[in-house]
């Protein structure tokens, strides 16, 4: 049964909604230079009340992205700097002895997980046990100590960073915390005209003073105008194709994926696709996802999703890659132009 | 796709032509292609084959044509619905999902967006005609090159007109023959072989033998009606003279009731009395007896004059019918190769050629042979054992005399059960010679003449 289709967004809260949007992308961009598709890809998923992992070469600015959104949500953060002697406890809270008039008792001290923005600085430093202790947390927004349950803070984004080198004494994170992260940002070096722009401004590299340009209310707003950014059936079925083609046995799964691809992306890689998506249309003023958005998020939320064989390693092939055949092969339209017609470029 | 704003829907509607001239061309050329191929392997086939199909070769152009039925039924069975129109027309415009997101939400307040009013420039996709077209093109020309080919005028289809042509007049003589009951039924078993083997022989290779072994078939045909007119005929000759006795109340001789039973002997063998009448038959005898040859005459005179005019008549019922059969195959001419000059039969490839022109010619197989009345019909070939034409080896020979100049050897005797047999020296085979017996006296005659001469 088809749910009945919710009232589109109005072209002024739409507008009102990209207002809010550009005036935290133009900060942010204040900030991190040069680097604006990234930031887009950050804002669609925090946007889509995802959680985000940033993975690039340290320098590049991923702390700073954090640190910067922080500041310019009013939102409450915190940062882990995961170690490989951080325990899970010191992620999700304890229950230490006090004594309370007269007695003693156990009380729950809340970790830095109980917080609206959490950086978990380099992730991948941590025992394996330690960033589980995230799992519960990332996916379901609660934590559970002793029995007793509890609700993180609303809303709760984890932004996570990690090292592509230096991996000696690091703990890769399993395919199911990874599958817990809505996108997959690779942060990659700046262009040289960049580079110069940042030397002329920042002298000691740090970054310019930041307001508050979004507060608790706002984002609120922003959650809401994002759920009701339509998702056509014709772009629900592309997305829904172009996951089902990540799978190695697929019947439309392209070549590359076939060879390359041990397991691939789960619904979750779906339903994350779409709800940047529909964060990534607002931030671009629609009311709805486009086949555009799809082809623009797909790499960031599925890429990391994927198994790669031993095969992929050796032909220099990596998540983002095999995404981009995945894109090349499933046509945007189900039932395609006819052979003989050539879209016109 | 009414719902859509109006500045659109002329675009969708161009697109929608466009994509179902597109499926048209995507369906259509599988079906043309196989047609014309099809009618161009029908054409070359009967090109080479049948020659009697070649006037309605030109209908083959229908094939392709008559294609386009089924391509039409699938187009619109294939055809492309509004929704998927403007799926495509949304993401040929660059994929912002504002076309689908109107059409499904209806809403109008999206529907004057900017990207909707880029769809007015939505560029059409482009036909790749020639690349669907040049193979068609290809298909085509196959057909128009079979329908083009020249008809193959070959030995077979030709063949067999001219085999047909050369036994058509045996088997309308042998089917003459039946309705006039003049054949046994082991003549017509013979006939109908022979006629089908000169047939399957001209199949194979017409030639001056094919036509020589129609006439030899025609001229045994005729040798076997003759064999039973004469037959008749000394049957009628024996009653005329058997009814002159009577008549002149004279009994019939031993010797003509001999004969007249000989006679009667004869036309039972020939197969002339297999259609008698009941109470002539019952006259005869029994036909086991007739065709073993133990028929007696009856010696009841009063039997014999029955059995005799009523032989006479039945005889003289099948002389009416021989009469017809001459006279209707009295104007068949015999094989003249010089009428057939196309075919070339003199200079044959195993260099035949004319007589005394250096070339050897084994003349006419089917050279006249005189039948007439020299002997008695069933006397006419007796057949007379020849003896060998050959020598029985290339060493049944020995030398019984030494010529001048010839080796000496001496030669030593030997007796075997064929001759005698003349050797030289152990290892000189080519000295031996055996002479056989019959000729041993004739060759000692020679020599003693010789020396006597």
């Amino acid at each position: 049964m088809t749910p009945e289709p919710k009232p589109l967004l109005t072209p002024e809260a739409v507008a009102a909604a990209q207002t809010s949007i550009t005036k935290l992308t133009h900060e942010l961009r204040r900030v991190i230079l040069g680097k604006e598709d990234m930031i887009d890809e950050v804002v669609a998923a925090l946007l889509a009340r995802g959680h985000v992992l940033l993975e690039g070469l340290p320098g590049l600015g991923k702390t700073e992205l954090v640190k910067a959104l922080s500041r310019l949500l009013s939102l409450e953060f915190r940062r882990i700097q995961f170690t490989p002697d951080l325990l899970p406890t010191d992620i999700t809270g304890s229950h230490i002895l006090q004594e309370r008039d007269g007695r003693k008792e156990f009380t729950f001290h809340p970790g830095p997980v109980f917080t609206n923005l959490l950086l978990a600085d380099e992730i991948n430093r941590a025992s394996p046990k330690t960033q589980a202790a995230l799992l519960e947390a990332m996916q379901e927004r609660r934590v559970t100590t002793f029995g007793e349950t509890r609700t993180l803070p609303d809303p709760f984004f984890v932004l996570a960073t990690q090292n592509p080198i230096e991996l000696e004494g690091t703990y890769p994170l399993p395919e199911a915390q990874l599958d817990r992260f809505m996108v997959k940002v690779e942060i990659v070096g700046v262009e040289q005209s960049v580079l110069e722009q940042i030397l002329v401004t920042r002298v000691h590299g740090e970054a310019p003073p930041l307001e508050p340009v979004l507060n608790l209310a706002d984002v609120q707003q922003l959650f809401s105008a994002v759920d009701a950014v339509h998702l056509p059936r014709a772009v629900a079925n592309y997305i829904s194709r172009v996951v089902a083609a990540s799978h190695p046995k697929a019947a439309g799964a392209p070549e590359a994926v076939r060879s390359f691809v041990r397991y691939g992306s789960s619904p979750r890689g779906a339903i994350a696709i779409g709800a940047i998506a529909r964060g990534l249309a607002l931030l671009r003023g629609k009311p709805n996802v486009g086949f555009d958005e799809v082809r623009r998020v797909a790499g960031p939320a599925l890429a990391h999703r994927l198994v790669l064989d031993y095969a992929a390693k050796l032909e220099g092939w990596d998540g983002r890659r095999v995404i981009g055949a995945i894109l090349e092969g499933v046509p945007e339209v189900e039932r395609g132009l006819p052979q003989t017609l050539e879209a016109v470029k | 796709m009414t719902d859509l704003p109006a500045s659109v829907r002329p675009t969708l509607r161009r697109l929608a032509r466009r994509v179902a001239a597109g499926l048209f061309l995507e369906i259509w050329p599988r079906w043309a292609i196989g047609s014309f191929l099809l009618a161009g392997t029908a054409a070359l086939v009967c090109r080479i084959f049948f020659s009697s199909a070649a006037p309605f070769l030109p209908w083959l152009w229908l094939a392709p044509a008559l294609s386009i039925v089924p391509v039409i039924i699938l187009c619109i069975r294939r055809a492309y619905r509004p929704i998927e129109i403007a799926a495509l027309a949304d993401s040929l415009s660059g994929g912002q999902g504002t076309l689908l997101t109107v059409l499904e939400t209806n809403d109008p307040a999206w529907a004057s967006t900017a990207a909707l009013e880029s769809l007015k420039q939505l560029p059409m996709p482009r036909l790749k005609l020639w690349s669907r077209v040049a193979p068609i093109l290809a298909s085509a020309v196959f057909l128009i090159t079979a329908l083009l080919l020249p008809q193959r005028m070959i030995s077979g289809p030709r063949t067999t007109i001219l085999a047909n042509d050369i036994v058509a007049d045996l088997k309308t003589t042998i089917e003459e023959l039946k309705k006039q009951d003049l054949l046994t039924p082991e003549e017509e078993k013979t006939f109908e072989e022979e006629i089908e083997r000169i047939r399957k022989d001209a199949l194979d290779r017409v030639d001056a033998s094919s036509w020589e072994a129609a006439d030899a078939m025609r001229e045994k045909v005729s040798a076997s009606l003759s064999q039973k007119e004469d037959a008749l005929n000394w049957a009628q000759e024996n009653l005329a003279r058997f009814a002159a006795a009577a008549q002149a109340g004279t009994p019939p001789s031993a010797n003509d009731a001999r004969e007249l039973a000989d006679a009667i002997k004869n036309l039972a063998q020939t197969g002339m009395l297999d259609d008698a009448p009941a109470d002539l038959q019952k006259l005869l005898g029994s036909a086991e007896a007739l065709a073993g040859g133990n028929f007696k005459l009856p010696s009841d005179p009063k039997a014999l004059r029955k059995l005799s005019q009523q032989l006479a008549q039945h005889l003289d019922g099948r002389a009416t019918r021989f009469g017809e059969i001459r006279r209707a195959g009295r104007d068949r001419g015999r094989f003249d190769p010089s009428e057939f000059g196309e075919f070339n039969f003199e200079e044959g490839p195993d260099g035949d050629g004319d007589p005394g022109a250096g070339g050897i010619n084994r003349g006419r197989g089917d050279a006249d042979l005189t039948w007439g009345d020299e002997s008695l019909p069933f006397d006419r070939f007796k057949s007379v054992s020849l003896p060998p034409g050959a020598v029985r080896s290339p060493d049944d020979w020995a030398p019984v005399a030494a010529l001048p100049g010839a080796p000496k050897e001496a030669a030593e005797r030997t007796f075997s059960s064929t001759g005698v047999q003349f050797s030289g020296t152990a290892g000189q085979s080519a000295w031996r010679r055996t002479l056989a017996p019959r000729h041993y006296s004739a060759v000692k005659r020679y020599f003693e003449n010789a020396e006597s001469r």
